[in-house]
């Protein structure tokens, strides 16, 4: 039950409280530069909360297997984001060769996660916030979760905004930035949460 | 196959170089970060407690406060060793005490170094590390939030929104109850084991 | 084109954030104090035109399938050596800045420049573009982090510009400000590009 009341609030604290892209602006790129429709913001959450868990799981392991034993926490940086490179790679190939329908809807964005910030991001935060195995798989789960869901709501809106009539220097980049703010006001009611 | 072994080869001449390079530099910054951060301790100590010309270290068990939550790596011991200083003037006597006290606050751990009098009321508090919100918790680094603790004992240490006399920063209330609740914990620790006029080490 | 146009291009014309809508993540993130946007902009531009270099300099023994992983190694030991180095010299800088230090080497101009142009040209003019482009993103920043903390804070670089009886926008230091700071900022740029 206790462990249950902890997952419950690691995952509210995720998604909701300190989402990543409207809370500590990790992910911005993509949420900015994919949000335009739809079906390409679900795709893409998608693929950004697979790789999110992936990259939580091996980041997690070779911090713990490999660079603190060796004493060589140091090299951080360029494991964590090799592994994420390969595994990107990875993913894209497998993906590639297994479901091609679903390569052609999300081929394009698959190496574009790589620099996702969101996920080097959640990767370096599992260390940091010191959390196990279990909890560090869950954390990047959870992350992935909120980016999709604040990805999709943003489309949503912006594909209304369409229809809309936007002053001219507001059409695109701005106006989608504004609405960012909007969303952001609202998130922040959520500061405080706590379980 | 070939190819790919020269691939191979090339990207692992570059990740050794690389990790030789940043070893060494890890070398020469890390004593230096080591360093950095006893200064900044004892120059904090001294900020705190003026009336001191030396100190002393000491410490107390103290049970460690687990929050037993699954998802994070628990330490393993019970308790924990928490550090103190006894200060004291030309002629050896005791001036007050210095410690450390740290909680997180709204989006980070705030560390704040305290100095106390020899009855255990505050003399002067300094803001040692923080990376609290800009312009609404970071504004406990501004000398008129260390005011706000001078000569408070530790049943005053209480923020005006739990029935003290501590005024919040405004839209900082998180930070300012961080930091006035680890304050309170760690005096309290003190003048628990301590006995408040008590010169030299301990008696055990 | 000369080395100078190579470095004036970046300042404006072609100004990575607010041209190009790249390295998002940090302009946000560390933009509510000029203090912060200032060291991470100096920051980013010193791995920028160190990688520039090295890249410029390797990137004929570099085969072509490995020159992305080969370009994020680099950069990462830059960036690495800026944590390090930072770390040590400059600690309250680096506790500001934060996670945002090591998510400099996802930070998309950095990547983008190596791929696009020191990949493929030669290594003075690749430092005239890492230059430019490194200033035109520590320009960006505090421009941006300029009004949040005047309107939020009353202050630039922590001096007291505005009367104490100013009460502070909040907002524009908090989350959902530098979405709407941003949003404005470049609704003006668009109106002044269309004069």
């Amino acid at each position: 039950m206790e462990l249950a009341i902890r997952i419950f609030s690691m995952a509210i604290a995720a998604i909701f409280v300190q989402n990543f892209v409207l809370a500590r602006f990790l992910g911005l790129c993509p949420y900015i530069g994919v949000s335009k429709k739809l079906d390409s913001a679900l795709g893409m959450g998608m693929a950004v909360i697979f790789v999110m868990t992936l990259a939580s799981t091996f980041t997690w392991l070779i911090q713990h297997f490999l660079l603190i034993p060796l004493q060589m926490e140091f090299l951080q940086t360029i494991a964590f984001i090799l592994t994420i490179a390969s595994l990107v790679q990875f993913v894209e190939m497998v993906i590639q060769k297994t479901a091609p329908a679903l390569y052609k809807a999300l081929g394009v964005f698959l190496p574009l996660i790589t620099t996702n910030c969101a996920v080097l991001g959640v990767a370096i935060l599992n260390v940091q916030e010191e959390y196990t195995f279990f909890g560090a798989i869950l954390n990047g789960l959870f992350a992935g979760i909120g980016f999709t869901l604040v990805l999709v709501l943003m489309a949503g809106i912006r594909e209304r905004m369409d229809k809309a009539e936007v002053p001219e220097a507001m059409k695109g980049m701005p106006i989608a930035m504004i609405i960012a703010g909007g969303m952001a006001l609202a998130f922040l009611g959520f500061a405080g949460l706590q379980f | 196959m070939k190819y790919y072994l020269k691939l191979g080869f090339v990207l692992f001449m570059i990740a050794a170089i690389a990790s030789g390079i940043l070893a060494y530099i890890n070398g020469v910054t890390l004593p230096k970060i080591q360093e950095s951060e006893k200064q900044a301790q004892n120059s904090a100590r001294k900020n705190v407690l003026p009336n001191a010309s030396f100190f002393e270290k000491d410490s107390l068990e103290v049970k460690l406060e687990k929050d037993n939550n699954p998802l994070k790596i628990q330490q393993e011991a019970d308790t924990a060793w928490f550090e103190f200083y006894r200060g004291y003037d030309d002629s050896k006597n005791l001036v007050g005490y210095t410690f450390q006290a740290a909680k997180y606050g709204y989006s980070s751990e705030v560390r704040t170094m305290v100095g106390l009098d020899k009855d255990m009321k505050i003399n002067k508090i300094e803001i040692v590390s923080q990376a609290e919100t800009p312009g609404l918790g970071a504004k406990c680094v501004e000398p008129s939030f260390a005011k706000k603790y001078v000569g408070l004992s530790k049943e005053q240490l209480l923020v005006d929104k739990d029935g003290g006399t501590i005024k919040s920063i405004t839209g900082a209330t998180i930070s300012t109850r961080a930091i006035t609740e680890s304050i309170k914990s760690a005096v309290e620790t003190l003048s628990a084991n301590i006995a408040p006029s008590a010169q030299g080490g301990n008696d055990e | 084109m000369s080395n100078f146009k190579e470095f004036t291009k970046g300042l404006v014309k072609e100004n990575p954030v607010f041209v190009m809508a790249l390295g998002l993540c940090p302009t946000l993130g560390v933009t509510s104090s000029v203090a912060n946007g200032i060291g991470m902009g100096l920051a980013a531009t010193f791995v920028l035109v160190m990688a520039n270099i090295i890249i410029s300099l390797i990137k004929d023994l570099i085969p072509t399938k490995v020159r992305i992983p080969a370009y994020i190694v680099v950069i990462a030991s830059f960036v690495t050596i800026v944590d390090m180095v930072m770390h040590a010299y400059l600690p309250a800088l680096y506790k500001s800045l934060g996670l945002f230090i090591p998510l400099i080497v996802v930070n998309c101009i950095i990547l983008g420049r190596a791929e696009a142009f020191a990949g493929k040209n030669k290594v003075i003019p690749s430092i005239f573009d890492g230059l430019g482009m490194g200033l035109g993103f520590t320009l960006a920043l505090v421009v941006i982090a300029s009004v949040r903390e005047f309107l939020g804070n009353g202050t630039l670089l922590g001096i007291q510009i505005m009367p104490s009886s100013y009460q502070p926008m909040l907002i524009a230091i908090l989350a959902p400000g530098a979405f709407l700071v941003m949003g404005f900022l470049m609704a003006i740029l668009n109106m002044l590009k269309k004069k």
